[in-house]
């Protein structure tokens, strides 16, 4: 009984931790891509219309990697 | 650096006046006998995913003990009586009708359920109109009604003599937007071709995400049934008019002997991930958002339950970060559409290799 | 854990109302729109090019037009330069003739007092002649009224030539 109420508190505790490890992950690859990104729109205001395209779709697949983690961790909490 | 440091001790200020009210409410909380506050406790969890989830009615409110909701037909084939059955979700909301219950837990948790022979529960055919299937038509005639009033201010009209304005105007714009910056942009060629079906994702996303932000509505684009759909649309505009170059990139892709075989496992895995990453991000995204929103609204209960105080500080509060949220969800409407309309133009664009750049 | 299983009744109406959309805006919706759109977009790309062509006929007329001016210009100068000349041609032709005539004039004035000069002079000179011997005559009459007289004015003159 203790023990499986301890699993689910750990299982509990496990998804909480990896979506907070899945928002720093997310927030490193998007703050990269959108740095590098106003970099380069500030240096060549020209190719914004270039860059902007790239830059969506690349943050679209860092965030699809952390939503993934995100169902993941949901997927911990919902499968009891 | 004053300026920081004025700002840093507002903060301290408000953290403290924060704890200070808080550490007023625990008082509060335990002063309440035990009984009242588990009669009384509200379920945050069954609100929020009551509302991001599916329903055989559709639920609006409470009004004191009456609910205010809509019955939505029910649409069931049962395989052990080997026949249709149609009524009104009204009846089984409460008790069994014809057999058929709302089964409270296990895997069919709010599903409708019957008992076959051996007294296990099954699952009949459901297809129901629920709350999604409804909100869904519903969606899906005031797109084309959209549409369609858009595509007949055009009718008879020349290029040449004037260019829409007010509500058809917008519309142009951003199908204007779409066409030429997400169609044209990223797929070399035959454009006509995908154009109708990448326009129909785009505005059919952004209308749902849109129409779901409204409260009391249904949450479409957030469901996982109706994201599997289109990207499995995409997954098919991607695969059934891939050209002979894209084929061989994946099977017998330009790298070293030994790689083939690796590179054409993972090519071929890839095919599948892509659409399955489209079909999650937009439904997470979207899940998400409402859950975060619902999350926000109900601390407004919580701590009201917890305590006047500690209510009366936390309502605006929360209100604050609602509309905050709201607001961002607003950016988010778009911002999926226009992402899963991208990438599934990219998707597109990648299955129509041009010789030049296969040689 | 409903959440993440796709409903088979959701999935059921989703394929059935996506697709009739699809199939109603792919054949009524979208190609109307996109292809004004693109019609639009064209007539507005010739229009611009129109535009820039009539705009650049406009500066070659006008161009042309200030050569036009330009030419009328030079050509109003160049007559105007010509006139002048032929003017200050003139002038001079009629200065150097004036001259001339002038020369010639004073030529023949010139003579004519010369001469008229000549003949006062001569005609002075016959007179201062005639009066001179009137005056000696006159003279010696007075002087030689007796002999001793006369006879000095002999011995004198001798001595005179003597000398």
């Amino acid at each position: 009984m203790l023990s499986s109420i301890l699993l689910e508190a750990v299982a509990y505790v496990g998804a909480a931790i990896g979506a907070g490890i899945v928002a720093v992950g997310a927030g490193i690859g998007l703050g990269k891509i959108g740095g590098s990104a106003m970099d380069a729109m500030a240096r060549q205001p020209e190719a914004i219309s270039k860059i902007q395209t790239p830059m969506i779709i690349i943050g679209a697949l860092v965030e699809g990697v952390s939503l993934i983690g995100v169902v993941t961790c949901l997927l911990v909490v919902l499968m009891k | 650096m004053k300026m920081s440091s004025c700002r840093h001790s507002g903060f301290q200020k408000l953290f403290l006046i924060l704890t200070f009210f808080m550490l007023l409410g625990i008082p509060a909380v335990a002063a309440e006998p035990e009984a009242e506050s588990t009669e009384s406790k509200i379920d945050i969890s069954g609100m929020i995913f009551g509302h991001i989830g599916d329903s055989y009615e559709w639920h609006f409110t409470n009004i004191g003990d009456t609910p205010i909701a809509i019955p939505l037909p029910v649409i069931l084939y049962s395989k052990e009586r080997g026949e249709w059955f149609t009524f009104s979700s009204s009846k089984v909301e409460e008790e069994d009708y014809q057999g058929f219950y709302i089964a409270e837990e296990g895997d069919y948790a709010g599903k409708i359920v019957e008992r076959n022979a051996s007294g296990e529960e099954v699952r009949p055919v459901d297809i129901s109109l629920t709350k999604n299937a409804v909100a869904l038509i519903l969606n899906c005639i005031i797109l084309t009604c959209i549409i369609l009033s858009c595509a007949r201010w055009y009718k008879g009209k020349e290029a040449s003599t004037d260019s829409p304005k007010g509500f058809i105007g917008l519309m142009e714009m951003m199908i204007s937007m779409v066409y030429n910056d997400i169609v044209k942009a990223n797929i070399p060629v035959h454009v006509q071709r995908y154009a109708p079906y990448l326009l129909t994702a785009f505005f059919f996303i952004f209308l749902n995400n849109l129409i779901g932000l409204i409260p009391g509505s249904a949450n479409i684009t957030g469901n996982i049934a109706v994201t599997c759909v289109l990207a499995f649309c995409t997954f098919l505009m991607v695969n059934l008019f891939g050209n002979k170059e894209y084929w061989k990139e994946i099977f017998w892709a330009d790298v070293p002997g030994p790689l083939k075989p690796i590179m054409a496992v993972i090519e071929f895995i890839g095919l599948f991930t892509k659409p399955v990453a489209l079909a999650i991000r937009l439904f997470a995204n979207i899940m998400a958002g409402h859950a975060a929103m619902l999350a926000l609204f109900g601390v407004i209960f919580i701590t009201s339950s917890m305590g006047a105080l500690l209510g009366g500080v936390m309502t605006p509060l929360s209100l604050f970060f609602c509309i905050f949220l709201n607001l961002l969800e607003l950016l988010v409407a778009f911002i999926q559409a226009y992402v899963f309309t991208m990438l599934s133009a990219v998707f597109i664009g990648l299955s129509q290799p041009s010789h030049h750049h296969a040689e | 854990m409903s959440l993440l299983i796709p409903d088979s009744g959701l999935l059921f109406w989703m394929i059935i109302s996506f697709g009739v959309v699809f199939v109603i805006l792919a054949k009524f919706g979208w190609p109307i729109i996109t292809n004004m759109v693109d019609e639009r977009k064209k007539y507005i790309d010739d229009s611009i090019l129109k535009a820039k062509e009539a705009n650049e006929k406009l500066a070659q007329i006008q161009e042309e037009s200030n050569m036009l001016l330009k030419q009328a210009q030079e050509q109003q100068s160049k007559i105007l330069a010509e006139a002048m000349e032929m003017r200050n041609q003139i002038v001079e032709k009629a200065k150097t003739e004036a001259t001339v005539a002038g020369q010639k004039l004073l030529a023949e004035a010139k003579q004519q007092i010369e001469s008229e000069k000549e003949d006062a002079i001569r005609d002075i000179r016959r007179q201062v002649g005639i009066l001179s011997v009137e005056i000696a005559e006159k003279v010696l009459r007075q002087n030689l009224k007796n002999d001793n007289e006369q006879m000095a004015m002999v011995n004198r003159m001798l001595d005179e030539i003597m000398k």
